[in-house]
């Protein structure tokens, strides 16, 4: 315990020192952050009291939703935090280099595994808190509840969310430590785990076919809600755990606490008997296996002889930015949470039945669509095109000294990006736009907007990227944070506004009839042009920029 | 101080250390010399705990460092050529920090720090973040923050890589320094040079086995070397 303490405070020195260099950054950028994170939480809280009215006024059915709303919420908030957490362990405690800084240390592999856990806690709880701030208090005001309630929330909430860390702690180490290593068995381990969980979704939907008539229709209405409202979910014990107490109801309220935070303690105790047991085998089978990666020919080696009407350099450049970006688990299973989630979302669509709601209501969800698919492109951006100049670090004089121009180089770097990201958002718009049935003119809205996007945002990124290259630094986020990257992001945002919200406003008119149908052509035109100068503007005067900023550089 | 018996540690197919037996009395400078790929960093992460040997038992100070991890952890001292420091944290603030997972009570630390920063040119960085020092600086600490705890063994990977004149003679005159109060030191490096100045013994590791080990004098007994130097003899036998 004591070690854990001394790592603790050795923590909040780290945080004590980042306060003093936050105060040494630009003011531009810390006034950026806390006005985007302000407006987050206020456009949070406004949705969150919208939808706590519009149920009201359904009702009974709006009024019983309202009550159970809280376990669906804090259930998938439960779900995201475990997953959250395992992705935190696996880089803090398994990946990251502190952790052999620590095994060289008197601790023991129990006392890592405990501290980890706490760091898992602490950095996957940043999204948690910033999603349950806005929902517990748009439900005090809807309640009308004394500020009290919030003291309660944080009472239940910081140990669900050290439970779920544990959780998440030793899901990974168990993965970590026994996940088949050969291909066979990797494949038959998956297809296990995709039957147990099409059993797992066949046995609930029995099991809510089995209940009342109330049950099987608000399940229909909000999808988990009896799964949700399970007692033996620890996120249940926190929703009903509040609820209990701003009825006063203390003593059930207590007990559901207590029962909460024995568990926490149980999984914490059972983290620090695993990591003591298998940490340190964890450890060496995933760090110290020592294999060497051979690569064969793979699936680019095929390709490569089809891109030979590139020209040779541009070609190598593009190649190696390709395998560099496939060869990198980091980047590619990033980009991957980034836009699956979004796909598996579009595919669900019709599940939700969006596509037999009316027109009007359908192209306020394409326009929802686009928004969600251009700022996950805005953040891809920001995360691997901005810092990828930077990132060629002391390899760049490869580049510097190679026969080709830094226009050619800056224009690989942009195809790279521009490929990478039409694709996606071409293939996610037109699902968004298939599945929600919606006529040609919003499709061809879409998918230009996407093309657009795609363009803007690669161009942008690359070109800033070149302006405020920073070849000592190695670490990517070191590089997004600072003055260059939080500029990127910001033109990425305003530009995705300023691009799609005229577009926006001339179906909204059309369908509160504001404009006839004789004029909406002319709207869409008008709103087209607007878009394309935006795109020649942003795309193509950062590149240039960009390239005169890398010619001027000695290497 | 140092035990090892017929350790042995394989990557699949690839065997990187083969059945190593070498032992290391307290007070010794012991260099480890090999070819690039031959199994020194190997064999100082085995040493250290770093890595699990396939076969063989180790034991530092007479601790098995499988069984008894923490107590053999808590005599040594590891310096790797890239070592991982908090970058966040002052020099000090650092210093302090390794000071309380070794339990060195607090005044001890004050006084250590007084002494060592002193020595070792720092003490006008003390207040410094670790990110902001240089290659040179940042080497100083680690020493420094590596002997706090009077660690009785001492590993040391590549300690002169990128660093001036001045800090070679202040690491080599502070590890020559430490071998004389009783540590033992275990070095790996390149520069056949400073090993021919600073070593007791020299170990001589060719594809993970160890074909000779003693003073340049043992080294040389026996073999028909042409030449005095150890670049000579390291070149007869790692052939």
């Amino acid at each position: 315990m004591r070690n854990i303490w001394t790592l603790l405070r050795k923590d909040m020195r780290v945080a004590r020192n980042v306060r003093r260099l936050l105060r040494e950054q630009s003011l531009f950028k810390v006034v950026f952050i806390l006005l985007f994170a302000g407006g987050l939480l206020l456009g949070l809280w406004a949705m969150f009291v919208e939808g706590f009215q519009f149920l009201d006024s359904l009702g009974g059915v709006g009024l019983m939703l309202i009550g159970r709303l809280f376990s669906l919420f804090f259930f998938g908030l439960g779900i995201m935090l475990v997953l959250s957490s395992i992705v935190t362990a696996y880089t803090s405690a398994i990946g990251s280099d502190e952790t052999t800084y620590l095994m060289l240390q008197p601790l023991t592999f129990g006392e890592i595994t405990v501290y980890k856990l706490l760091q898992a806690a602490f950095y996957a709880s940043w999204a948690f808190f910033f999603a349950i701030i806005p929902f517990v208090s748009a439900y005090a005001k809807h309640e009308q509840l004394p500020p009290s309630f919030a003291l309660w929330t944080l009472f239940y909430a910081v140990p669900l969310v050290l439970l779920c860390a544990g959780v998440g702690v030793i899901v990974c180490l168990a993965v970590a430590r026994w996940f088949p290593q050969s291909r066979a068995l990797r494949t038959a381990f998956l297809l296990a785990a995709l039957a147990a969980v099409v059993w797992f979704m066949a046995s609930y939907a029995r099991s809510v076919r089995g209940q009342s008539e109330t049950t099987i229709i608000l399940s229909r209405l909000v999808p988990g809600l009896h799964l949700a409202s399970h007692p033996l979910w620890p996120t249940w014990w926190v929703a009903e755990g509040i609820l209990c107490v701003t009825r006063h109801e203390w003593g059930r309220g207590l007990m559901l606490w207590l029962v909460l935070v024995t568990t926490t303690g149980l999984v914490g105790m059972f983290a620090e008997w695993m990591g003591s047991a298998i940490f340190y085998d964890t450890w060496q089978r995933v760090r110290a296996s020592g294999t060497r990666t051979i690569r064969r020919r793979t699936l680019l080696g095929f390709v490569e002889p089809w891109l030979r009407w590139i020209p040779p350099d541009i070609r190598a450049l593009i190649l190696k930015d390709v395998r560099t970006f496939l060869r990198d688990p980091a980047q590619w299973s990033q980009s991957l949470i980034f836009f699956g989630l979004l796909g598996l979302y579009f595919l669900n669509l019709r599940n939700l039945r969006y596509h037999m709601m009316p027109p009007e209501w359908r192209n306020l969800i394409a326009f929802l669509n686009i928004f969600s698919v251009s700022s996950v492109l805005c953040s891809f951006g920001s995360r691997f095109v901005f810092p990828q100049l930077s990132l060629e670090g002391h390899g760049f004089w490869i580049i510097g000294l190679a026969p080709t121009t830094m226009r050619r180089v800056l224009v690989a770097k942009f195809f790279v990006a521009l490929a990478g990201m039409s694709v996606v958002s071409l293939t996610l718009m037109h699902l968004s736009t298939a599945m929600l049935q919606v006529d040609w003119v919003m499709r061809s809205v879409a998918l230009g907007i996407a093309v657009s996007v795609s363009i803007t945002i690669s161009g942008l990124s690359t070109g800033l990227g070149a302006i405020f290259i920073d070849l000592r630094q190695q670490n990517p986020s070191a590089i997004i944070s600072g003055f260059g990257g939080t500029l990127n992001l910001v033109l990425s945002l305003a530009y995705m506004f300023l691009a799609i919200v005229p577009f926006a406003m001339a179906f909204h008119m059309r369908a509160t009839g504001h404009i006839g149908a004789s004029n909406m052509g002319g709207a869409i035109v008008l709103a087209g042009g607007w878009l394309a100068l935006l795109t020649l503007a942003l795309s193509v005067l950062p590149l240039i920029l960009g390239a005169r900023s890398l010619a001027r550089r000695e290497y | 101080m140092i035990e090892m018996e017929h350790v042995s540690k394989h990557f699949g197919t690839v065997h990187a250390v083969n059945e190593l037996t070498l032992r290391v009395p307290a007070g010794e400078l012991f260099c480890f010399l090999g070819p690039n790929g031959a199994g020194k960093t190997t064999t100082i992460k085995l040493l250290c705990g770093l890595l699990k040997p396939t076969e063989g038992t180790i034991r530092i100070g007479g601790l098995d460092i499988r069984t008894h991890g923490v107590e053999a952890r808590a005599i040594t001292g590891y310096i790797p050529d890239f070592p991982f420091m908090y970058d966040r944290l002052t020099a000090a603030e650092f210093y302090e920090f390794t000071g309380d997972l070794h339990r060195v009570p607090r005044e001890t630390v004050a006084r250590e720090m007084e002494e060592s920063f002193t020595l070792l040119g720092l003490m006008e960085y003390r207040h410094t973040l670790v990110r902001d020092l240089s290659h040179g600086l940042r080497q100083r600490l680690i020493y420094g923050v590596t002997m706090l705890h009077k660690p009785r063994v001492i590993f040391v990977d590549e300690p002169f890589i990128g660093l001036d004149p001045f800090s070679i003679r202040m690491i080599k005159d502070l590890l020559r320094e430490q071998a004389r109060s009783g540590v033992t030191v275990f070095l790996t490096t390149h520069i056949l040079a400073l090993i021919e100045d600073l070593a007791a013994r020299i170990g001589i590791i060719v594809n993970g086995r160890l074909v000779a080990a003693g003073s340049m004098d043992e080294l040389r007994a026996g073999r028909d070397i042409k030449g005095d130097r150890l670049e000579d003899i390291f070149f007869s036998l790692a052939r």
